[in-house]
C-alpha cells in the first residue's frame, strides 16, 4: 500500500501556499496532519497530481485570544489544542472532544483544521464547531471569507471550501455563558470514529434555569446536525432529569442516520437520545 | 550431591532468548530481508467475487519504469503445475485450480497477475496499469446459495458447490431422544473472521541461475510442507530446493501450509533469474490470506428434567470459500468437531451431519482451534438447557461432566480419554470466583437496573491428542523428531521441527535441553526452520503439538547425547558412566565436585577422536510419539459482563481461566498463550467479522472495518494453573489454542445470563444486536 | 519527483534523495536500513510503525519522509544505552511482554512517550495510552505489566 506518484510542494509561507492552491486547484490536495490523507494515499483512494504540504507554514499554527474567544490556526496540532490553557478556559468543549479523537499518537500529528476540512461524518471536531457557533476562515489568493460552522458542512465529506481556498483559521467566539459542556460518544472500540457522538453546551442562570443550549451530533448524517427541537425545549427549563429526558425524546425526530457495517440507523437514532441525556447530565455535573 | 533435578530451568519463567533481538529492533522479518539484485512484486487481484476473465492486457504495465515482468497464468503454464487437494477424501469434491487465476476469478482478491519491479512502489504503479476485462457471473455467497444448484458452480470440473456431506450416528440416538423429558435446541451462527497476524504473509525467492539453487525465505509454520509444494508443483529438483524461515510476526494457522502466492513468487524468481520478494499488505491480508469460523451448528439435546443429557443431534455447515487450502482440507475440521463435541461430558449418543460448501469467498484456513465450533455450540446449548429447565448452569455441567473415577472412558466418537480433570477445573473456577456471591451481587444489581452476567465454558482439546484421536479423525500425523548435537566447545545445539512465530520455543526447548544436559541456558542454541538441517515434518508448528512433541523429542535427543558424552567421559576417566553427572557444564563424579572435566574439554577430545560408530558431534535424533494416555488439555473459562442497557455496549470487567495443561515448562509463556487466545476469542464474540455483501464484495477491508480488540477492550485475565497428576515424564501439553476455543462461548453465555437467559446465538454481538436482544428480553418479562 | 531529506535518526544525521511519495517508515527501513520499525497496516491503525518525531510519537506510515526533514527521530534501535537494554526494555523482557515481536517497536515508542509524560501511570492510564497499538499475540496484559514495571524502574 504505497502512495501513487505526485509532485510535492512544501511552501514556507501562507502566500506561497495560496498561490499553489490557486495554480493547481482540483489537481492538488492539501497535506495538513496527514492522519486522514495519508491512509487515502496509501490506499490509492486519492491520486492527486500535486500535494501541497502545509507543515512549514508556521503562521498557521498559532493559538491566540480573540475578542474574548480563541483563534486557532488551521495547522494547530490537536495535541497542542488539547494542552492549551487558553482553550481550556475559553472553549473546554473542544478539549473534551479531543480526548475522543483517535489516540494521542494520531493527535500529535493531526491538525484541527485538517479534521475540520476533511469533514468525516463521524468526526468529533465538526460537531464541536457547530455547537460553539465557530467561524471558519477561508482564504484564497484573491479573497478571505468567514463561514459559520453550520454553513461550512454541506454533505458527506463536502465543505464549502472552493478548490482554490485553504482553511486558515478557526474562530471560537466568547462562550456567551455556554460554560457547562460535555462531549459524549459511543464507539465500537476506544478511539474509533463515533457511532454517534454529541457535543453539549448549556448556559445556566443563578437559579439553574437553562438560558441557552446546544446539542450538536456527529455520526447521524453526512454532516453535523444540531438538534434544534431539543435545544428549544431546554431553553427556559430547570436543568435536571425531567428537562433532559424531554430533550432526549425530541432528538430522534430530527436525525436521519444511515446504516453501515457498524450500526443500523435505528440503533443510531435510539442512542442519540440516550447520549444527549448523558451529555447534558455530564455538562452540569 | 545428587544429579541435577529436572526442574532447574523447567518450570520457571525464564526470560526469553528471543527478546534480545525483539526488544532492540534487530529481529529479521520478511520485509527486512534484502538480497543483491532483489526485485519486489505485487499481485493484481480480482475486485469481483465471481467472473470470467475475458482478457488481461499488461502492455502498458510492462512498459512502465522499473517493471521487469508481469506474470499471468499464461506465463506459468508449464512452470507451475495445476493444484488439487492431494488427500483422497471420499466424497470430497477436489477441483483443479491454478496458482494464478486461469480463465475465472472466484473471490475478491483472487490473484490474476504478478507484477515484478524494482521496488514495491513501482510494482503498485504497474499493477494499476494492468487492465483485466471481466464478465461477471452470479455470486454464490451464502451457504444456502451454495446449496442451490440453480446458481453457477464455482468449479466446472466438479459441477457443484456442495463439496462434502456426511451423516452418521454414534450410539443409539433415536432411542435416547425417545427417552427425553424435553428437547432443547440452539442454532449457533458463528461469523467469518480472520487471523490478523500483525505481520502478513510473504516470501523471498532466491534463485541462483548459476547453480539452479532455489532458496525460499518463507513466512511459514511448516517449511517442509512449503518445500514439498515447490518440489511437486514447480517441478524443481528436490536437492536444489531449500526453505528457510525468518522471524515471523504471528500466524495462528494462517501460514500453516503452502499458498498459491508462494508458488508464483518462486516461479517468478526462476523465470527472471533474480531474487523476488513479495510482502502482503494489510488490505491483502484481510481479504485473501485466509478466513475461518464461518460455520453454523444446529444442535439439540435430549435431556431429562434433572438436566442429564442423553443425546445430541448436531448439524454442522461450513463455508470453505472458493479455493481449498492444500494441506488441511476443510472437512477435517468438521471431523474434529464431530470427534470432540461430546468433549469431557457423559454423552454417548449423537446424530451428526456435516455439509461443506464452496462460495465466492476467501479460503477457509485453520485458525487457532479450528474445531472450536464444538465447544461454542455445546457450551451455549448447556446454558440453554439450564435456562429452559430452571437449573443452574454450573449444576448442569456438574451433572454431565465425566469424573476422574469414571475414566478411562471411551468417547462415543472413538478416542479414549483418561485423567481428564475438566470437572475439577469447573469446581476450582466456581470457587475461585465465589459463584454464589456473584449471584447475590447480580440480584442486587438487577434491582438497580444494571445488567450483570456470568458465563462458563468448560472444554478439553487435543493438545496434541493421543494416537486414537488421530485415528478417529482419520488424519495421521505421527511422531516428531529433534536432533541434539554437541558443539566443539561443549555447547549444545538442539534442532527442532517447530517453526515458532511467538511461541517462545527458542527458550522453552532450551530450558528442557539445558536442564536435561546440565548446562546453563546460554550454552544451548535451538535451531529451526531450515529444511537443509531440520528433520522432515509436514506440520511444523500447529495443532498444539509443541509442548508435548517438540519437548519430548528435544528431551530424548538431549538425553541420548548426554548418555554418549557420559560414556565417553567414563572411558576417559576410567569411571562408570553411572557414577558421572553433568553440572554447570562440567562432567564430574557424583559427590566429588572437583573431579572430572569441562564439557569443552570433553568435546575437544570427542571431536579429535569420536567413539566407534559415532559422529564427532555425538548427534542423536529422537523420534517422539505422544503418550498413549493423556494428550488433552482443558479448563474452564468464566466471563463476567456488564451490559449498558441503553447502548448495548458489552463490557468485560473480569475474566478467569482455570486451565490444565499438565506440567509447565515456562509459566509466563503459558499465561501469555492463554491470554492471547482469550483476546482472540473475545474478538470473535464481540468485534470481528470478515464480511461480504450480496455481490460477494469483501466489505471488512481495512482495520477501520475489521475491528481487532485493543488494550481497552480486553480485560485483565486471571489464569490459574490446575496441574493434574502427571501421567508421563513428558507431561507438558499444548495450551496455545484453548483460549480461542473456550472464550466465545463464555462471552455469549455471560451476555445471555445478563439478559435473563436470552437466546444468544449469533456472532459477533455488535451493540445493535445486543440492543435487539435487550428489547426481546424486555418484551418477555 | 525526488526530494532530498536530511534527518537526525537516533542521534545521527542521515541524508538521502528519495521519491517525494516515500513514507517515513519506508525511508527508515529501506533507505537507512533501520528495519526495527515495522509496517502492520499502512493506514494508521495498528501502531507497529510508531516512532518518535522531535520526541512526540507518530505513525511513520502516515508521514512522508519529506515531512520529517529537519526533525530528530528516535526508533526502537535508539533505545538501548551503550548496547545495553534500557529500563523499559529490561522491564518488558522481565515481564515477558511480547511473543512474536512484530508489534513491539510501536509499543516501546508509545510507552517511551507515555512514561516521559506520566511517570506514574495507573493501569487504566497505561491501557488507554496503548489502545492505539494492536497486539494479536499477548492479550495486552503482559505489555501493561511491563510498562508499569518500567515506571518503577525508571522513577524509583
Amino acid at each position: 500500500m504505497k502512495p501513487p506518484p505526485f509532485d510535492y510542494r512544501s511552501p514556507s509561507s501562507l502566500d506561497e501556499a495560496l498561490a499553489l492552491r490557486s495554480e493547481y486547484a482540483y489537481d492538488s490536495v492539501v497535506l495538513a496532519g496527514g492522519q486522514s490523507l495519508m491512509p487515502m494515499l496509501n490506499l490509492r483512494l486519492a491520486r492527486p497530481e500535486v500535494l501541497i504540504d502545509l507543515g512549514r507554514v508556521a503562521e498557521l499554527a498559532e493559538i491566540s485570544e480573540l475578542d474574548g474567544g480563541v483563534s486557532l490556526g488551521a495547522m494547530t496540532r490537536q495535541r497542542s489544542a488539547e494542552r492549551s490553557d487558553l482553550i481550556r478556559g475559553r472553549a473546554p468543549l473542544l478539549q473534551q472532544a479531543l480526548g475522543h479523537v483517535g489516540h494521542p499518537t494520531i493527535r500529535n500529528r493531526g491538525t484541527v483544521g485538517g479534521s475540520l476540512a476533511h469533514a468525516d461524518p463521524a468526526a468529533e471536531l465538526p460537531a464541536v464547531c457547530v455547537a460553539l457557533d465557530a467561524e471558519l476562515v477561508a482564504r484564497s489568493v484573491a479573497s478571505e471569507r468567514t463561514i459559520a460552522a453550520e454553513d461550512f458542512y454541506l454533505g458527506f465529506m463536502t465543505t464549502a471550501l472552493a478548490p482554490d481556498e485553504l482553511l486558515v483559521e478557526v474562530r471560537i467566539p466568547a462562550a456567551a455563558g455556554l460554560l457547562r459542556t460535555a462531549f459524549v460518544e459511543v464507539a465500537r472500540r476506544h478511539g474509533d470514529f463515533a457511532l454517534v457522538g454529541v457535543a453539549a453546551a448549556l448556559a445556566l442562570d443563578d437559579a439553574g434555569v437553562i438560558t441557552d443550549a446546544r446539542l450538536a451530533f456527529t455520526g447521524v448524517a453526512g454532516l453535523p446536525v444540531r438538534a434544534t427541537d431539543a435545544e428549544a425545549s431546554l431553553r427556559g427549563a430547570l436543568a435536571g432529569p425531567e428537562a433532559f429526558a424531554e430533550a432526549a425524546g425530541l432528538v430522534a425526530g430530527q436525525l436521519q442516520p444511515r446504516t453501515d457495517a457498524h450500526a443500523t440507523s435505528d440503533y443510531r437514532r435510539r442512542i442519540a437520545g440516550v447520549l444527549a441525556r448523558r451529555a447534558l447530565e455530564e455538562a452540569i455535573s | 550431591m545428587s544429579s541435577v533435578g529436572a526442574a532447574r530451568f523447567v518450570g520457571q519463567s525464564v526470560t526469553r532468548i528471543e527478546d534480545g533481538r525483539i526488544l532492540t529492533g534487530h529481529g529479521r522479518y520478511m520485509d527486512d530481508i534484502v538480497l543483491p539484485g532483489m526485485l519486489e512484486g505485487a499481485f493484481v487481484r480480482s475486485d469481483l467475487g465471481h467472473a470470467r476473465i475475458a482478457s488481461i492486457d499488461a502492455t502498458r504495465a510492462r512498459s512502465m519504469r522499473g517493471v521487469i515482468a508481469v506474470i499471468t497464468a499464461t506465463e506459468l503454464d508449464g512452470v507451475v503445475s495445476p493444484l488439487r487437494v492431494e488427500a483422497e477424501i471420499p466424497n470430497y469434491l477436489r477441483p483443479v485450480f491454478h496458482a494464478l487465476a486461469d480463465g475465472k476469478v472466484r473471490y475478491v482478491g483472487d490473484p490474476v497477475a504478478f507484477v515484478v519491479a524494482e521496488n514495491r512502489y513501482l510494482a503498485e504503479d504497474a499493477r494499476d496499469a494492468v487492465e483485466v476485462d471481466y464478465e461477471p457471473l452470479d455470486a454464490v455467497v451464502t451457504m444456502d446459495q451454495a446449496a442451490d444448484s440453480a446458481l453457477p458452480a464455482l468449479f466446472e470440473d466438479v459441477g457443484s458447490n456442495v463439496f462434502y456431506t456426511e451423516a452418521m450416528n454414534f450410539g443409539e440416538p433415536d432411542g435416547a431422544f425417545a427417552e427425553a423429558d424435553r428437547i432443547v435446541s440452539a442454532m449457533i451462527d458463528s461469523a467469518r473472521v480472520t487471523h490478523v497476524p500483525m505481520e502478513g504473509r510473504g516470501g523471498v525467492a532466491d534463485y541462483r541461475p548459476g547453480t539452479g539453487e532455489l532458496t525460499y525465505h518463507a513466512g511459514s509454520q511448516a517449511p517442509h510442507a512449503v518445500r514439498q509444494a515447490l518440489i511437486e508443483l514447480l517441478g524443481h529438483p528436490a536437492e536444489r530446493v531449500r526453505v528457510v524461515i525468518p522471524d515471523i510476526g504471528g500466524a495462528f494457522g494462517q501460514k500453516a501450509g503452502p499458498s498459491r502466492e508462494d508458488l508464483v513468487v518462486c516461479a517468478a524468481a526462476k523465470l527472471l533469474g533474480r531474487p523476488v520478494k513479495w510482502v502482503e499488505d494489510r488490505i491483502e491480508n484481510l481479504a485473501v490470506a485466509g478466513h475461518a469460523r464461518e460455520e453454523t451448528i444446529e444442535i439439540s439435546a435430549a435431556v431429562k428434567d434433572d438436566g442429564t443429557i442423553l443425546a445430541l443431534d448436531a448439524k454442522m455447515r461450513l463455508n470453505q470459500g472458493a479455493y481449498p487450502m492444500l494441506g488441511t482440507p476443510a472437512p477435517l475440521f468438521g471431523w474434529i468437531v464431530r470427534t470432540m463435541i461430546g468433549n469431557a461430558y457423559r454423552i454417548n449418543h449423537m446424530r451428526w451431519s456435516l455439509d461443506v460448501y464452496a462460495s465466492n469467498k476467501a479460503s477457509y484456513s485453520a485458525y487457532r482451534g479450528p474445531w472450536a465450533a464444538e465447544t461454542l455450540a455445546r457450551e451455549v446449548l448447556i446454558d440453554r438447557i439450564a435456562h429452559e429447565l430452571g437449573l443452574d448452569p454450573v449444576d448442569v455441567r456438574r451433572r454431565n461432566l465425566l469424573t476422574l473415577e469414571e475414566q478411562p472412558t471411551k468417547m462415543m466418537s472413538g478416542p479414549t480419554i483418561e485423567a481428564v480433570a475438566a470437572i475439577d477445573t469447573l469446581e476450582t473456577a466456581a470457587e475461585l470466583i465465589d459463584y454464589d456471591g456473584f449471584r447475590e451481587e447480580q440480584r442486587r444489581a438487577r434491582e438497580q437496573g444494571r445488567l450483570l452476567g456470568i458465563g462458563f465454558s468448560t472444554y478439553i482439546e487435543p493438545a496434541p491428542g493421543p494416537p486414537d484421536f488421530f485415528a478417529a479423525i482419520g488424519f495421521t500425523i505421527g511422531g516428531e523428531r529433534a536432533v541434539a548435537r554437541l558443539e566443539p566447545d561443549g555447547h549444545l545445539t538442539v534442532i527442532t521441527t517447530q517453526a515458532p512465530h511467538g511461541q517462545s520455543h527458542e527458550t522453552t526447548l532450551a530450558q528442557i535441553a539445558a536442564t536435561e544436559f546440565g548446562v546453563p541456558m546460554a550454552h544451548v542454541r535451538v535451531l529451526y526452520g531450515d529444511t537443509s538441517t531440520v528433520p522432515y515434518s509436514s506440520m511444523g508448528t500447529g495443532g498444539s503439538r509443541a509442548a508435548t512433541m517438540a519437548s519430548g523429542s528435544a528431551l530424548h535427543a538431549t538425553r541420548a547425547v548426554k548418555q554418549k558424552a557420559l560414556a565417553y567421559a567414563g572411558n576417559m576417566l576410567e569411571v562408570s558412566p553411572d557414577d558421572l553427572e553433568i553440572v554447570e557444564a562440567r562432567i564430574r563424579v557424583k559427590g566429588d565436585p572437583d573431579s572430572g572435566m569441562g564439557l569443552g574439554e570433553l568435546a575437544a577430545a570427542v571431536y579429535a577422536s569420536p567413539p566407534e560408530g559415532e559422529e564427532s558431534d555425538l548427534r542423536s535424533v529422537a523420534l517422539f510419539n505422544a503418550p498413549t494416555g493423556g494428550g488433552y488439555s482443558g479448563g474452564t473459562h468464566v466471563c463476567f459482563v456488564e451490559i449498558d442497557a441503553e447502548t448495548g455496549i458489552v463490557d468485560i470487567p473480569r475474566y478467569e481461566v482455570v486451565e490444565d495443561c499438565g506440567s509447565l515448562i515456562n509459566p509466563a509463556v503459558v499465561d501469555g498463550q492463554v491470554r492471547g487466545g482469550v483476546a482472540q476469542g473475545i474478538g470473535i464474540a464481540l468485534y470481528e467479522h470478515a464480511d461480504y455483501n450480496e455481490e460477494g464484495t469483501f466489505v471488512s477491508s481495512t482495520f477501520l472495518d475489521y475491528l481487532v480488540p485493543t488494550a481497552m477492550e480486553i480485560p485483565t485475565i486471571g489464569v490459574t494453573h490446575f496441574e493434574s497428576p502427571p501421567t508421563d515424564e513428558v507431561n507438558y501439553r499444548g495450551v496455545g489454542e484453548g483460549g480461542t476455543i473456550a472464550a466465545p462461548a463464555a462471552v455469549l453465555n455471560a451476555v445471555s445470563d445478563a439478559l435473563g437467559g436470552a437466546r444468544v446465538e449469533q456472532l459477533p454481538l455488535t451493540p445493535d444486536r445486543v440492543m435487539a436482544l435487550i428489547d426481546m428480553a424486555g418484551e418477555r418479562t | 519527483m525526488s526530494v532530498e531529506v536530511t534527518v537526525t535518526v537516533n542521534g545521527e544525521q542521515r541524508s538521502a534523495v528519495v521519491d517525494a511519495r516515500m513514507t517515513l517508515a519506508d525511508f527508515l527501513r529501506h533507505e537507512l536500513g533501520l528495519t526495527g520499525t515495522h509496517l502492520g497496516c499502512e493506514h494508521g491503525v495498528c501502531g507497529s510503525c510508531t516512532v518518535l518525531v522531535d520526541g512526540a510519537s507518530a505513525r511513520s506510515c502516515l508521514m512522508l519522509a519529506a515531512q520529517a526533514a529537519g526533525t530528530e527521530i528516535t526508533t526502537i534501535e535508539g533505545l538501548a544505552v551503550d548496547g545495553a537494554l534500557n529500563q523499559l526494555q529490561q522491564a518488558m523482557r522481565d515481564s515477558h511482554g511480547f511473543q512474536c515481536g512484530f508489534c513491539t517497536p510501536g509499543f516501546l515508542m508509545t510507552a517511551t512517550e507515555l512514561l516521559r509524560e506520566n511517570p506514574h501511570p495507573s493501569e487504566e492510564e497505561v491501557r488507554e495510552a496503548i489502545s492505539g497499538n494492536i497486539c494479536r499475540c499477548t492479550g495486552y496484559q503482559s505489555i501493561v505489566a511491563g510498562i508499569l514495571q518500567a515506571a518503577e524502574l525508571i522513577y524509583e
